[in-house]
Order: structure tokens, then C-alpha cells, then sequence
């Protein structure tokens, strides 16, 4: 009963997003790779629900009468193991299309790969703006960008907050990126400089001596941008020092993440942070998403990690079905670049995401960064059962932060 | 601009109370060092075993958290013995120090260390699990915070030195270890169990990592990957300090944890786990025995 529910909710979610799309046999499969972070539990779910659905695609005919021969492979976050297996997935399996990496600093170094294999690449939920600034033609992304959240999260602390603000920033890829990009908003728009700003290890694991720092600083809000794990502790280790709840706690976008208020608590109320979902979301489609995932995997209220890989298959499926493909041995280059191209055509999509997704043909990041909506999203209750309200929702201009 | 004293003594005293932590685990590394003539490169997995084992105990069964410092000792010490009997065994009985069986015990403890974390992976997943302790208000003294969590860990690692101070000192059993430490032959000939001591050194050691790591949760939260880095501030405690010297690991643990914060507040926050190695290299530099070190000169 629970089982034909869900394929129901799940079928329901389906048909309100993709419509229209032709159902011609021809005989073939499309070879898609896909490279995660899944070392965690939600690293792990965030790739299952991603074969769940290209199963269910497949199991209701596939695309165009093809089917898709997926591929996962588990990254680590790690950079040397994300290039391994783009090489792998592309040299070795023949990818038609590269889905990953969860990282940035996974996905910066794949997209030279994609670039050079001249194969398409799409990127989950990496947010460092570099990503899309190489100029590669054939790479896309769904979430939204470091520079977007940067300049939603400057705006709202410096008319909200205040402009004194402390930066702790871990080492990783899109901490960093989301630092800088916040440090320079900040500039730009209220004309300050970072009252404290230290690198933390992408692990660290005590930072009472930033916090005493920032303590006797006397500043208006922390930024903590950091991978999930790290953030958590550092909000803890922020109320254990003695800094008042009054300061307020600024997360980078991994705040969406589950672990954050689940391993913080108490630290986590009152965190706020741009994502590009929220699961306090009141729209149908939402909703039905939210109960999927809730009976599907178990979890409470996804993170903007999962709609984002949901966003993402739908975008793929929406794509390749538009592509004319051969798939056949000598055409394999020929569907590489119809693939390229056909997601280059998805605009306004409207999906899971807080805006539409648009992407276009110039290799450019005003092209290739197609979600510009963001949400300001802040935790009213940690714990495992945590409540997050929606503070506000910006669509910023394609070229904001370039 | 005056400079901040207040700041200073806190800097000082959270180097102090991670300092402690680095003590005990340097301790046990020191412990099974003078007994065994090893380095035990598993030892930050025992460290995050124990951690784990105190979450069980606290947050599923229940406990108190003294009564689950307690049960996790417990716990890691009968797994440091089991460790010793089944897998280290064979080899300490070929002998170890610079032998072949000795560096057979080193890539056995590489191999024990990745099995471990593969073993905990599997039973508890790769994500960071919080350690809730609920001790009340921190303690002010000024402007400074001082959690309880922080205080009763310094507590507790002062009376879990002093109570190995007192057994190995104090005791008939402690002597015993005292004399398989110093020398297995002569002890095996004034007929004391020499196996029996080892695999209690062992136990011993790995009940104290495990004190660490119940102790460290509350404040870092528990994760498969928190051994390594543990270990490596460990084993920088204990050669500060003097391999094999009890009292070295401890003071060599404070110092480690003094002179990292100290680093990160006055040098570079950025940096803060290169101090630790820093302060190693000018002790090796100035003393390379360590601090409380005894001189081996080797005739040739």
C-alpha cells in the first residue's frame, strides 16, 4: 500500500515537471556517469535517489525508447578520486554525459576533463562561481552559484544584521569561495571590511580560539562557512565561548545541510544561510517532494542537496529527450554535443528549485549558472527534528558578482 | 592598544584542557611503548572506539556519563586485550624494538588502525555523531567561559593520571608492570606472567584512549576519522615529553596543547595544527630524548 503511494507521489512529481516528451522506439542506451560525494549518510541517499530515479525513467519506458545505463561512483570529496573517476566514466565506460561532483573542489578539476573529452558535464550541488568561470562549453549547473548567495546573504546581514562581521572559513573549495564572495559583497555594498577572518582546517575540529577572538571583537554576526560537520561544531563551540545568541550565526550554503542542526542542537536556532530549497516550502510541489523523500529515504525535510539531484534528473531527462541520438558505435562524439546542446536549451524550467532554470549556449557563466534564485532560509529549532523558516526569496541578474 | 590578559589566560587554559587529552592518549602510547618496545599506530582508532563506545553508553543505554567514561574504559581496554592476544601475540613473542618482528608490530598496528576505522564505519557510518552532555552553565571567571564539559575533562584526565601513578607505583601489579616494562627476561626469571602483563599494559593503555575520546565527544562531537589526527598530537606529546616516559606524556601533552593555542592566537589561526609539530622539532633539536628522556648512547 505504502509502495504503490509512493510510486504514485513520485509518478505525480514526475508528470508535473516533465511534459510532452516523445516516445519513439529505437533501441539503445545512454551511458551516464555520475560522480558523489558518498561518505555520508545523506552523501549516500543523495546518489540513491538519483539512480531511484533513473530507474523509475527507465522502468516507464526510458528516454525516447532508450534506456539509461547509469553508472555511480563514490568521490569522497576528494579531487584526485573525482578526476579517476571522470577519466574512468569517460575513457573506460564511454560516458554520453557526466553527472557530478556534490564538491567543488571535486568539480573544478573535472570540468578541465569534461572540457578537454568534450563530453557534458552537469554539476549537482558544487557552488564555487570558478566552477562555470573557466569558460567550458560543456559544463552546466544546477545550484545555485557562490556568487548569488554572496550577494543575498551581504545584503540581508548589512540591513539586518549589521556590518561588523567575523569570518571563519574552512579550507574546502566552496567555503572558501563562499568567504570571499561574502568578504567582497560586503565591501561593495556597505563599504566594510571583515571585522576578524581566519582559515580553519576543511576538519577542524576546536575553535575556541577564534571564538574568544571574536568574542572580545564585539561583532554583529559570524559567518561560518564550512562543510556541514564542521559548521556544527563551530556553532556549539561559538555558544560554549560565551558569545550571545544576539551575534548572530551566518552559515554558507552547506547550512541546508542535515547534520548541521541534527549534530549542533541548540546551536543551530537562529542560523540563517542562502540555499536553493527549503523545506519549509508551501508549494504542492514541494510538498509531494517532501513526502517523498521523507518515505523514501527516511528524512525529515530534505536539503536543498536533494532537490537540487532531483532538479538535476529532471533537467537530464527533460535534455535527453530532446537530443536526437544515434547511439550507435561511431556516433558517440556526434551525441556528446546534441546532449551538450540540448541542455544548453532548457529555459525556464520550473522545478523544485526557488526560481527557474534557464541555461544557454555561450560558455559563459551568465549561461551555465541557471538557478539565480535564492532563499534565506534560518533554523527556528535544531535537533534531529530541526524547523527552518523562509526569510526571503532573490532572483539575482545573470551577471551579479562577475 | 593594551594587551588582552583576560584572552591570554583563556588561551592558556583551553590549551590546558585539550593538553590533558593529548596526555592521556600520549600516555597509553608511552605505556605500551616502555612495555612492549612498539609504537602503536593504532591507537587513535582505540581513541575514537572509546568515544563511540561512550556515546553508546550515554545517549542508547542511558547511563550517567562518569558511569559511561567508566564502561567505555572498560569496554576498550577488553578490546586493546583481545587486539593483543589474537593479533599481537605472535609477533611480541619473536621479540620487539628494532627486530623484524618489531617492525612487523608497526605495520600490523597500520594494518590494525585501517581495520578498526573500517569496523567502526560499518557499525556507525561516516557521519559526525553528536555527544550531548548537559552539565549546566559554564563556569565565568571574568570574560572567559569555561564549559563544565572542559573543567570535568580536566578532572577527570588529573585523577586518571594519578590513579596510574598510584597503581604503578603503589601496587604488587603495578611493580609487576613496572618490571615487564624494564625488562621481560628478568621478569620472566623473578616469575612474574609476563604475558599476562603485557596484555594487561595493553589494556591499560587502550582503557585510557578511550577515556580520551568519551572525554573529547561532548566537546568535538564523535566520527569515524577522529583518530588521526589524535594520534599525531599524541605521538608529538609523547617524543616532547620522552618516549616511554610517563611523566613526559602528560607534561609533553600539556605543552602540545599550550603551545597550539598559543600559536593560533598570537601567530596564525590558519595553522594551528603545525605548532604541535614546531614545538617537536625544537625539542628533538635541543634534546632529542625529550624532555624527561633518558639518554641512550649506543656503543658501536
Amino acid at each position: 500500500m505504502t509502495a504503490t503511494k509512493n510510486r504514485l507521489i513520485a509518478a505525480g512529481l514526475a508528470a508535473s515537471l516533465v511534459a510532452g516528451m516523445a516516445t519513439v522506439a529505437a533501441a539503445g542506451e545512454i551511458r551516464v556517469g555520475i560522480t558523489m560525494r558518498m561518505i555520508s549518510e545523506n552523501g549516500q541517499k543523495y546518489g540513491q535517489m538519483v539512480m531511484d530515479e533513473i530507474d523509475m525513467i527507465n522502468k516507464a519506458g526510458g528516454i525516447n525508447g532508450n534506456t539509461i545505463n547509469a553508472t555511480l561512483l563514490n568521490d569522497e570529496c576528494k579531487s584526485d578520486k573525482g578526476v579517476a573517476n571522470a577519466t574512468k566514466l569517460i575513457f573506460q565506460e564511454k560516458v554520453h554525459l557526466l553527472i557530478g561532483s556534490t564538491c567543488s573542489s571535486v568539480s573544478l578539476p573535472i570540468v578541465d576533463v569534461t572540457a578537454k573529452a568534450e563530453v557534458p558535464q552537469i554539476i549537482p550541488h558544487s557552488t564555487n562561481a570558478k566552477i562555470t568561470q573557466k569558460g567550458s562549453a560543456w559544463v552546466f549547473r544546477v545550484p545555485v552559484s557562490g556568487r548569488y548567495y554572496a550577494g543575498v546573504n551581504a545584503k540581508y546581514v548589512g540591513e539586518n544584521i549589521g556590518k561588523k562581521i567575523a569570518y571563519l572559513c574552512a579550507a574546502d573549495a566552496a567555503s572558501q569561495n563562499d568567504c570571499e564572495a561574502m568578504q567582497s559583497q560586503m565591501k561593495s555594498q556597505h563599504g566594510v571590511e571583515p571585522a576578524y577572518a581566519a582559515q580553519v582546517q576543511e576538519k577542524e575540529v576546536d575553535f575556541r580560539t577564534h571564538m574568544q577572538k571574536i568574542k572580545t571583537a564585539n561583532v554583529d554576526g559570524i559567518m561560518i562557512a564550512a562543510l556541514a560537520e564542521t559548521m556544527a561544531r563551530a556553532l556549539t563551540q561559538s555558544y560554549e565561548a560565551g558569545i550571545p545568541a544576539s551575534v548572530r550565526r551566518i552559515g554558507s550554503s552547506s547550512a541546508s545541510n542535515s547534520p548541521v542542526p541534527s549534530i549542533a542542537g541548540d546551536a543551530a536556532k537562529g542560523v540563517f544561510f542562502a540555499a536553493a530549497y527549503a523545506a519549509a516550502d508551501r508549494r504542492p510541489i514541494a510538498r509531494l517532494f517532501n513526502e517523498m523523500v521523507r518515505k523514501r529515504y527516511n528524512i525529515n525535510a530534505p536539503d536543498h542537496d536533494f532537490s537540487q539531484a532531483y532538479d538535476l534528473i529532471r533537467i537530464v531527462e527533460l535534455a535527453l529527450g530532446r537530443a536526437d541520438l544515434k547511439l550507435d558505435s561511431g556516433s558517440l562524439a556526434a551525441d556528446r554535443t546534441a546532449i551538450r546542446d540540448a541542455i544548453a536549451s532548457v529555459e525556464n524550467y520550473q522545478g523544485l528549485a526557488s526560481g527557474p532554470i534557464s541555461f544557454c549556449a555561450a560558455p559563459t557563466p551568465q549561461c551555465r549558472d541557471g538557478n539565480r534564485t535564492a532563499v534565506l532560509i534560518a533554523y527556528t529549532k535544531g535537533g534531529e527534528n530541526y524547523v527552518t523558516e523562509v526569510l526571503a526569496r532573490v532572483t539575482m541578474p545573470a551577471d551579479f558578482g562577475l | 592598544m593594551d594587551f588582552d590578559f583576560s584572552s591570554l589566560f583563556a588561551f592558556i587554559l583551553f590549551g590546558l584542557t585539550i593538553g590533558v587529552v593529548y596526555g592521556i592518549v600520549a600516555l597509553g602510547i608511552s605505556l605500551i611503548y616502555s612495555g612492549l618496545d612498539i609504537v602503536h599506530f593504532a591507537h587513535g582508532e582505540i581513541y575514537m572506539f572509546g568515544a563511540f563506545f561512550g556515546l553508546v553508553f550515554s545517549e542508547q543505554v542511558g547511563v550517567p556519563y562518569p558511569l559511561a567514561l567508566l564502561s567505555a574504559m572498560i569496554c576498550a581496554g577488553v578490546l586493546g586485550i583481545v587486539i593483543e592476544r589474537v593479533f599481537y601475540r605472535r609477533l611480541t613473542r619473536a621479540g620487539g624494538g628494532y627486530t623484524v618482528a618489531g617492525m612487523g608490530m608497526i605495520i600490523c598496528g597500520f594494518g590494525m588502525s585501517v581495520v578498526l576505522q573500517n569496523i567502526a564505519f560499518l557499525i556507525w557510518g561516516a557521519d559526525a555523531e553528536p555527544f550531548h552532555v548537559d552539565l549546566g552553565e559554564p563556569y565565568q571567571f571574568g570574560d572567559i567561559s569555561l564549559p563544565k564539559s572542559y573543567a570535568l575533562t580536566a578532572v577527570m584526565a588529573l585523577f586518571l593520571m594519578a590513579a596510574l601513578h598510584f597503581f604503578l607505583v603503589r601496587t604488587k601489579l603495578g611493580l609487576a608492570v613496572r618490571a615487564v616494562a624494564h625488562n621481560k627476561d628478568i621478569a620472566f626469571l623473578m616469575g612474574i606472567n609476563v604475558p599476562l602483563m603485557i596484555s594487561l599494559i595493553f589494556g591499560l593503555a587502550c582503557a585510557l584512549a578511550a577515556a580520551a575520546g568519551t572525554l573529547i565527544g561532548p566537546m568535538q562531537s564523535v566520527q569515524v576519522e577522529m583518530g588521526y589526527l589524535m594520534l599525531m598530537k599524541a605521538f608529538a606529546a609523547a617524543v616532547v615529553g620522552g618516549f616511554g616516559s610517563l611523566p613526559g606524556a602528560i607534561v609533553g601533552g600539556l605543552l602540545v596543547g599550550i603551545f597550539e593555542n598559543l600559536g593560533a592566537a598570537y601567530i596564525s589561526p590558519s595553522h594551528k595544527d603545525i605548532y604541535a609539530f614546531l614545538l617537536l622539532i625544537l625539542v628533538l633539536m635541543i634534546k632529542p630524548s625529550g624532555l624527561f628522556g633518558v639518554e641512550a648512547r649506543v656503543k658501536a
